[in-house]
């Protein structure tokens, strides 16, 4: 039987049954539009992920005083760092670069300046090296300044670090602190300011000292209460708190330990008053576009080698790196979730954010499986429905099965004709499934700012599930009505 | 006669086991039919009159006994090859005309050619060949009409021009006349006597009205499964003619 007789047959049939032939498509509709849903969801937050990660590791230029030689040749960095023995570089050197590389290994309440030691502190130490004792501390907020005039550079954040105690009112807590520059809430995309406000520039400018807590510290000092206009004291100086940082990302917890959140930032130009000093650990740097990241790194490269007047047989006294261990460590990203998902990556500097990007990635492709899978169980109902009509449409048109079969019908001719006729309600309710799904999809990404992907393999995919739920739900009914005796259906009233 | 008869059947044996005791619906019928004879089948209601009919439209099987259509014996044949023989040479009117409802004249008569595998036929050549056979029955102005909006002699027709559509050799009329007043049955008994005389077509016409049989030129007469009687009708009323000068009442 010519495949279009048939389908004219079927949409004849269907026709008869309206209301019941638009609940069984609407059925089938509500089930692929969800599963397409589904997978746009996931897909999107796969890609946004995907986005974020290289945005985060992309973009992100970051200018650290001192020279050390990074292992891996990977794009995304992050490798072993090892002191630049080739250099021939004084061990107690490149201990400190080591260190200001990898500030958080230095916890130690020895740091805070205004306790008093039987041995150097990190003031003096920090001063030490200003006094030329070492070749780390080599950069200046005017070098910041100078790079801010380069041309694609989008953002640039000082920043100086140190392991203080900070205190409010009984409460002490061991934190990081992190001076910098007002433009950090720029470079951190995802932070949010539950209470209060980032540092102004007029704070900056003046060196007020003025503190912004860390979602951490806050809840550590202040429990729930709101820490805004609230005092601190910080190196036993007292600090007004403007507001706390948290991160909006839902990739990212704050916890104890981590270096966003567990940490507290003050204008960099306060610290510089307060422990007098006038260098800067590293220099934060963001590029406007991807695409120039290396470009702006030779620039900053030579800028910073003309500045510090090194010529060509000289070592440069900083490193530029892009992304990697800063932004992995800096990400907030619980460093034992982070372990979990590497699995046996033993430690988290080794973790590169290419890593953790496809750890995530598989992560996310689960979720969309789930997702998908529970979507699915709506595409059954829908599939069940289609049963249903069918074995309905059946018992109405014995009659009629009777007569084709009278006419010379074969059975398999009766089983094809109904199976075509529950692909045409599925692959029907598919189409327009498709098309809500579509609407849904765009819905949730305009109004709840859900990041939702369709591709075209996923539509064709929709429609094939359809015409398959059609062809499995269709097939029981069609071999009921193949199956009967010709004269039964003609007699049957 | 001629030698090899188009339809012989042989101690031919219904029965019915279903639930209950087991009816014997066809108690050993032997039967040969002609090409070109219009026979009718008479006898009272649950004779097993429909029962022969359906095993000689081959839409059913006998339990015991031959049957040779066109001397093909068919008892043996699988579930597709009777469907074939049913699509090209049977054509089956019924008393309930059978029509598909809610689906057109034209399109009611074409469904044989939907299932002709043999020889697929394209929708441009089947639309002709429907309309030609609803011109033969007098319906070529109806054929958009749905099966609702005909009366039952039209239906009836449209029926008749549906099993006239693959060229049949037989055609087997169940009770055609059984929903129809007297003047619509003389109407369809005019078309099937032009059919057997000018086509030659081969009719079984079943029914239990003697007035209706008397169109035939042979009668056989069944009773509980078996065949009584068996008599050509030489003398048989023409349809033609009592349109013509009027008619019955
Ligand atoms: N499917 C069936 N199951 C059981 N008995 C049947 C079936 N079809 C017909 N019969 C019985 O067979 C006998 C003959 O029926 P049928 O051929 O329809 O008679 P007629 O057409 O002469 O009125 C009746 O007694 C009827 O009840
Ligand atoms: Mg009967």
């Amino acid at each position: 039987m010519a495949f279009r007789s048939s389908l004219a047959i079927a949409v004849r049939a269907l026709g008869r049954n309206r209301l019941q032939t638009s609940l069984t498509i609407v059925g089938m509709t509500i089930g692929v539009a969800a599963v397409l849903a589904m997978i746009a969801i996931g897909t999107g937050a796969e890609a946004a992920i995907g986005d974020q990660i290289r945005a985060a590791g992309m973009n992100l230029i970051v200018v650290t005083a001192g020279n050390y030689k990074v292992k891996s040749t990977d794009d995304f960095g992050g490798g072993a760092v090892e002191p630049s023995a080739a250099l021939g570089l004084p061990d107690p050197l490149w201990r400190r670069a080591l260190s200001l590389v990898e500030p958080t290994l230095v916890a130690h309440p020895e740091d805070d300046p205004m306790e008093k030691h039987d041995h150097p502190t990190a003031r003096q130490r920090l001063g030490d090296s200003e006094a030329g004792l070492g070749s780390a501390a080599t950069l200046t907020s005017a070098d910041a300044d100078a790079i801010r005039r380069i041309r694609g550079v989008q953002y640039v954040a000082e920043g100086l670090h140190q392991n203080v105690h900070v205190a409010a009112d009984a409460k002490r807590w061991f934190t990081r602190l992190h001076g910098t520059d007002l433009q950090l809430p720029l470079i951190r995309r995802a932070w949010t300011f539950p209470n209060g406000r980032f540092f102004s520039a007029r704070e900056q400018s003046r060196a007020e000292q003025v503190v912004v807590l860390g979602a951490v510290a806050a809840e550590r000092l202040f429990g729930g209460e709101n820490p805004a206009g609230r005092s601190v004291s910080i190196w036993k100086q007292p600090f007004r708190v403007v507001g706390v940082v948290t991160t909006a990302s839902w990739m990212v917890a704050p916890a104890p330990g981590d270096d966003q959140f567990d940490a507290v930032y003050i204008p960099f130009t306060t610290v510089h008053r307060l422990l007098n000093l006038t260098k800067l650990n590293d220099i934060t740097i963001t590029a406007a576009s991807t695409g120039e990241v290396s470009r702006i790194m030779n620039d900053v490269t030579m800028l910073l080698r003309a500045r510090h007047r090194i010529t060509d047989e000289t070592p440069d006294d900083f490193t530029v790196t892009t992304q990697a261990r800063q932004a992995l460590a800096k990400g907030g990203l619980r460093p034992d979730v982070a372990r979990a998902v590497v699995g046996n990556v033993s430690g988290l500097d080794k973790v590169t954010l290419e890593q953790l990007g496809k750890t995530l990635d598989r992560a996310t492709r689960t979720m969309t499986a789930l997702l998908a899978g529970i979507a699915a169980v709506s595409l059954l109902v829908g599939g069940i429905g289609i049963m249903n009509i069918m074995l309905l449409s059946v018992t109405e048109r014995t009659r009629e099965i009777g007569v084709r079969r009278a006419v010379g019908a074969r059975a398999r001719d009766v089983r094809s004709q109904f199976v075509l006729e529950a692909m045409t309600l599925s692959v029907t309710g598919g189409v327009a499934g498709v098309c809500l799904g579509l609407v849904v999809a765009s819905g949730l990404s305009r109004y709840l700012h859900w990041s939702t992907t369709i591709s075209p393999g996923a539509v064709v995919v929709s429609v094939s599930v359809a015409a398959a739920v059609g062809i499995f739900f269709g097939w029981y009914p069609a071999r009921q009505a193949a199956r009967l005796d010709p004269i039964q259906s003609l007699r049957y009233e | 006669m001629a030698a090899v008869p188009l339809i012989a059947v042989r101690d031919l044996e219904k029965t019915y086991a279903m639930d209950g005791p087991p009816v014997h619906a066809l108690c050993g019928v032997t039967l040969a039919i002609q090409r070109g004879e219009f026979v009718a089948v008479v006898g009272p209601s649950g004779s097993g009159k429909s029962t022969l009919m359906h095993i000689l439209g081959c839409l059913d099987r006998p339990t015991s006994g031959t049957y040779h259509l066109d001397a093909r014996d068919v008892s043996r044949l699988s579930d597709d090859d009777l469907s074939a023989i049913r699509n090209r040479q049977i054509g089956f009117v019924f008393q309930g005309f059978n029509l598909l409802a809610r689906t057109s004249a034209l399109e009611n008569v074409e469904l044989p050619l939907l299932y002709a595998h043999r020889n697929r036929i394209a929708p441009a050549e089947r639309r002709v060949r429907a309309l030609r056979a609803l011109g033969a029955v007098g319906l070529a102005d109806r054929a958009s009409h749905f099966p609702n909006q005909l009366s039952g002699g039209q239906q009836q027709r449209v029926a008749i021009a549906r099993a006239l559509l693959n060229d049949p050799a037989i055609l087997l009329a169940d009770e055609p006349t059984g929903n129809l007043d007297s003047r619509t049955s003389i109407e369809i008994m005019e078309i099937f006597q032009r059919l057997n005389a000018q086509r030659g077509i081969t009719i079984v016409l079943i029914t239990h009205e003697p007035q209706v049989a008397a169109y035939a030129s042979r009668i056989i007469q069944i009773i509980d499964g078996r065949l009584v009687t068996d008599l050509a009708n030489a003398s048989h009323r023409a349809a033609a003619a009592e349109l013509a000068g009027g008619g019955h009442g």
